[in-house]
């Protein structure tokens, strides 16, 4: 059986003021249906550009991305946005400032030609745990996490197999990243989805994923389970000190500051 | 004597639609040691280390019973007595380095003025100075720094070049307000002991403020958790995990842990509060 994502020896390269930015390097990594798998590393080490690579938004200069083992298309297309979708970090910079939720989430539907967008809307807001009165809203009348739901609830409108999260929690308050992060694990269990998961947090990252990816300088120096993480058998000496320094570790009071 | 004491610290707001209160009564003392504010956004940690700064700008408003720093009033303090603390005896690290750096001066010289101007240094021993600052925060190239404006460092950089800023003229006080929250953990581990070693062998004082209660524990001795403008919690950090207000409980319950169970996170009650 083939992975639902399979990456094979990715490279991306930017060209900055001349220069040529690898920003990945022959980066390989699968995730099977239904999986959760997880991308950590510090920033700069190439986590949103691998996502960015996936939705052809990102200049691939080596290697392929196949889904459902076949070849994404350039460019990515209508049939590739009703498979895959993405959620990114800052919900407000993500959400359209002078449109309604109700156009934000109507929209894609409307791209598509698909019917039913007024019941679809109101259920889309049900299932991420907002009253269907906020349709009539604007991004700038919600709160953070409220945004970041609507920033799901769009990424779910066209029923994709597939959530590209990149540090979807990361700019909000820890309560609020609890019930997004709840949300997330309702949807993928109700809706059999599959996550790709950006964060630099890695109990967040812990929590979510069964697999995880370590990225430094745009490569993989290491792939761990869940279990292997639990239980500090990471082998790289990165991998470690990403471990050592994770602030959830320190509510243990046994460890000290790597210094 | 305390280096800082506040009774009572009340900052508010008038609006369009009333007053809002953005701290509402709030009271701590300070020695050389690390206390820690946590809350989550909104719950007044930023003004509240403004406020001991009188650096709330109008129409915010600030009002207290007292507020004493090294015994010194500085609730009324003339303003020109204030400039003379701020940066100088008291410094403060701001919670976006974008908006605090001059955007248009390079690091070299936003880091060497005071140091001219101020203590009448040469431009060499300041500049030998503000390197030596840079190094002390871990910056490995300080002279490529020097040279860059701010909008060439990243946010990481950005909020180190502050702490290097502020430390110079090394204050007595120092506020941190999520110093570390734009710096990846392994960074992020290493400004904290930065400022640590400060706190030990210079006798600084640090109101470290943050909404992540794990850092807070790690890195301070006393924590205030606050809560809608007022302090739920007074704790001694070592004993966070002890906690009884429902509310510092519901934040340490919501942060999922490594190896930890995999069922839905504890979300905060609000109504329980
Ligand atoms: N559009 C771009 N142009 C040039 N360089 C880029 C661009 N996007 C990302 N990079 C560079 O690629 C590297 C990886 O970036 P990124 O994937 O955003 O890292 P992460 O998400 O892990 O923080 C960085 O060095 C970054 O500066
Ligand atoms: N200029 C302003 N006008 C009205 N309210 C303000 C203003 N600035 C801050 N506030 C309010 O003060 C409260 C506390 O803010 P702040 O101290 O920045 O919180 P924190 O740093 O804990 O996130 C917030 O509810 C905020 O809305
Ligand atoms: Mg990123
Ligand atoms: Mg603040």
């Amino acid at each position: 059986m083939t992975a639902l994502i399979e990456i094979e020896n990715l490279t991306v390269a930017f060209r900055s003021k001349g220069r040529e930015v690898r920003a990945v390097e022959g980066v390989s990594l699968s995730v099977e249906a239904r999986e959760s798998h997880g991308l950590v590393g510090e920033s700069g080490s190439g986590k949103s550009t691998i996502l960015r690579a996936i939705c052809g938004m990102a200049p691939v200069t080596g290697g392929s991305i196949r889904i459902g083992g076949r070849p994404v298309p350039t460019p990515r297309g209508r049939a590739f946005s009703t498979e895959v979708q993405m959620v990114f970090q800052d919900p407000y910079a993500s959400l359209h400032p002078r449109h309604t939720i109700d156009r934000t989430l109507s929209e894609p539907l409307a791209i598509h030609g698909l019917p039913g967008a007024d019941a679809r809307v109101v259920q889309a807001l049900t299932e991420v745990g907002l009253p269907p009165a906020f349709r009539f809203r604007y991004p700038h009348q919600l709160s953070g996490g409220q945004r970041q739901r609507v920033a799901i609830a769009r990424a779910l409108m066209l029923k994709p197999k597939i959530l590209l999260l990149d540090e979807p929690t990361s700019a909000l308050d820890a309560s609020v990243q609890a019930e997004v992060l709840n949300l997330l694990n309702r949807l993928r269990a109700e809706q059999g989805l599959t996550f790709l998961m950006v964060s630099h947090d890695l109990a967040v990252i812990d929590h979510m994923c069964d697999r995880i990816m370590v990225l430094q300088h745009g490569r993989s120096v290491e792939e761990i389970t869940r279990d292997d993480l639990a239980h500090a058998r990471m082998t790289t000496a990165y991998a470690r000190s990403l471990f050592d320094a994770s602030a959830d570790r320190m509510l243990d009071g046994t460890t000290e500051p790597t210094s | 004597m305390n280096l800082l004491e506040v009774k009572n610290l009340r900052v508010t707001f008038a609006t369009e639609t009333g007053q809002v209160q953005a701290v509402r009564g709030v009271s701590f003392s300070l020695g050389h040691e690390r206390l820690g504010i946590v809350g989550e956004s909104g719950s007044g940690k930023t003004m509240t280390g403004r406020a001991v700064l009188r650096l709330v700008r109008p129409p915010g408003r600030i009002e207290a019973d007292a507020m004493t720093f090294d015994g010194r009033d500085i609730l009324h303090a003339p303003e020109r007595e204030m400039r003379a603390l701020r940066g100088k005896r008291i410094g403060m690290v701001m919670q976006d380095p974008k908006y605090s750096l001059n955007p248009v001066m390079t690091v070299g010289r936003q880091l060497t003025e005071g140091l001219r101007l101020r203590d009448g240094l040469g431009r060499a021993d300041a500049a030998a100075k503000a390197i030596a600052a840079l190094e002390a925060v871990q910056i490995r190239d300080p002279r490529r720094v020097m040279d860059a404006y701010p909008h060439e460092l990243s946010g990481g950089m950005g909020q180190r070049v502050m702490i290097a800023m502020m430390l110079i003229p090394e204050p007595d006080l120092l506020i941190a307000d999520e110093p570390t929250s734009a710096l990846d953990v392994t960074v992020q581990a290493e400004v904290l002991s930065i400022l640590d070693g400060l706190v030990r062998d210079r006798g600084m004082g640090l109101i470290f403020i943050s909404h992540d209660l794990r850092l807070v524990a790690r890195f301070c001795d006393r924590v205030l958790v606050m809560h809608k403008g007022l302090v739920v919690e007074e704790i001694e950090a070592a004993h966070l995990l002890e906690a009884r207000h429902p509310y510092t409980r519901g934040l340490l319950n919501c942060l999922p842990r490594i190896g930890g169970p995999r069922g839905p996170l504890p979300v905060l009650d609000r109504a329980g509060i």
